[in-house]
């Protein structure tokens, strides 16, 4: 459990710094924040508005994070990989799908598929493709500079404010646990399970020594002139390439959208 | 603000929790000292200087910084003019990369951009940190940690400068390093230690506190030298 969450701390840290989700993989074109958090917010709007039941128009914005991860230099598999852990919470919204809507919409090989089982693929689809555009927006510029490009786009400084919060104590919350579990094992004599009491006090323990932990890293913040505004960082301008971008990508999200390029494909294959 | 001295009348402070932390603690540190706060772990040292910063509020008595008395109102002019260097480094760093974290003071003072990156590069070379800009805070060293802190704080430009356990789990050449450090700094310093060899070589003065109280306020050497002292504040052994 340990390495498991070492590992997950690292891997939240890394978050934190533009082009740190790529594993050591420079990030070859990193737009502006704004434009990158825009784009996601459209892709995500559109894609997420398309019907259930239209599984072809779905699988076509899949076009997004196979391109775009491959502009800035990220491995789709790995983003594929990364993106499986929204997989759970999706087939739980509709595991149940396929016995409350039964109707056939089609017969393959003398197996029938019901509207059911379309809807389960259909959202499991959405909720990976929802994951990867939104690990593509981190894995780029960072979840620091997403925060600051909430604050540049207008949105209220106590917003922006507060996700990076947040965030940075949920990297505090890990590492805590991480010190105490560490502290049980070392006197666990290779015990690997806790009993259920241990578990509370355990919990207990955490909630304590996390607010205190949270209080003095907020002492360390207000004694060097924090006023709960997040200042503003050096930060790129927009450019042509960044408008280039935003347009081009939001015509064949549009394109997908209101086309139906799944019946043309289907009748040209 | 005339002079950067501090000043404490009568402060009392009660925790939330009905812990009397500090009891009474009068002293006045005047401009350009180096001073050692000593005393065991919970005899108030910490307390007392969260107090210099506003961070805690007394519950009663009085602090002055300069002319300015700490209150709410006052805490950004405080502030701008204190740098407190907390204990443990891992509180003080948490923006995603170094120099983000040392700009993270300089940007809250509303500095032009290009104060900003001046202050950042001056404070980094101070320390001998200047290699570690553009790395995490969280993949440094202890000793690189403290050095990062430290440079966060000079690059308020303090005219206060106000140490926590400075020199704590550091290694004998860290250890050198935050003393060279600080005794280059020529403004008001006043620093929380356990370490009382560095109290010796760095400040002239030295204030002794045992539970909440300064039972000892004098020359370091002839502080040093007082076994009987030493012995209640548990700084000697019995």
């Amino acid at each position: 459990m340990s390495d498991r969450l070492q590992r997950a701390i690292l891997t939240l840290n890394r978050l934190e710094q533009p082009g740190g989700g790529t594993d050591g993989t420079d990030i070859i074109a990193a737009p502006d924040s704004r434009c990158l958090l825009v784009l996601t917010l459209i892709y995500l709007v559109l894609m997420l508005s398309v019907p259930l039941a239209d599984i072809e128009r779905v699988l076509l914005f899949s076009v997004y994070p196979i391109v775009e991860s491959a502009l800035v230099g990220i491995k789709y598999t790995r983003l594929l990989k990364r993106s499986l852990w929204v997989l759970p919470l999706v087939a739980l919204v509709g595991v149940f799908n396929p016995i409350l809507d039964t109707r056939t919409v089609f017969t393959v090989y003398g197996f029938t598929v019901t509207a059911g089982w379309v809807s389960l693929i259909s959202l499991i689809v959405r909720g990976l493709l929802a994951m990867q555009a939104v690990l593509i927006l981190i894995y780029v510029i960072g979840f620091y500079e997403v925060a600051v490009a909430i604050r540049r786009l207008g949105c209220p400084a106590v917003m922006s404010t507060q996700i990076l919060l947040v965030y940075r104590y949920l990297s505090v919350l890990l590492q805590q646990v991480l010190t105490m579990r560490r502290a049980v094992d070392a006197r666990g004599y290779g015990r690997r399970h806790m009993s259920l009491k241990l578990w509370g006090i355990f919990i207990g323990q955490l909630l304590i020594r996390s607010l205190e932990r949270a209080e003095n890293v907020s002492r360390a913040m207000h004694a060097r002139g924090f006023t709960d505004r997040l200042p503003l960082s050096r930060y790129r301008c927009w450019t042509t390439t960044d408008s280039v971008l935003l347009g081009s990508w939001t015509v064949v999200f549009i394109v997908i959208y209101l086309v139906p390029l799944g019946t043309y494909l289907s009748k040209v294959l | 603000m005339s002079h950067h001295f501090i000043r404490f009348r009568d402060v009392h402070y009660t925790y939330p929790g009905g812990y009397e932390a500090l009891r009474g603690v009068s002293f006045l540190i005047t401009h350009g000292e180096k001073v050692a706060l000593l005393g065991l772990n919970g005899a108030g040292k910490s307390t007392l200087l969260l107090h210099t910063d506003g961070i805690l509020m007394a519950t009663s008595g009085e602090v002055n910084i300069g002319d300015v008395p700490v209150t709410r109102k006052t805490l950004p002019v405080v502030r701008s003019h204190v740098g407190l260097l907390f204990q443990n480094p891992d509180d003080q760093l948490f923006m995603p990369t170094v120099e983000d974290d040392v700009a993270f003071g300089p940007r809250n003072m509303n500095l032009p951009e290009e104060e900003v990156e001046r202050r950042v590069s001056t404070a980094l070379e101070a320390v001998g940190a200047t290699a570690l800009r553009r790395r995490r805070p969280f993949n440094l060293s202890g000793g690189q940690k403290r050095m990062v802190a430290i440079a966060g704080v000079l690059a308020m430009e303090p005219m206060i400068l106000v140490m926590d356990e400075p020199t704590s789990n550091l290694d004998p050449g860290a250890r050198r390093r935050v003393i060279e450090l600080v005794r280059g700094f020529d403004h008001t310093c006043l620093i929380a230690t356990h370490d009382l060899d560095m109290a010796a070589e760095l400040c002239p003065r030295s204030m002794v506190m045992a539970e909440g109280r300064i039972i000892a306020d004098g020359p370091t050497d002839e502080i040093l030298s007082d076994i009987e002292t030493l012995t209640a504040a548990g700084l000697w052994p019995r």
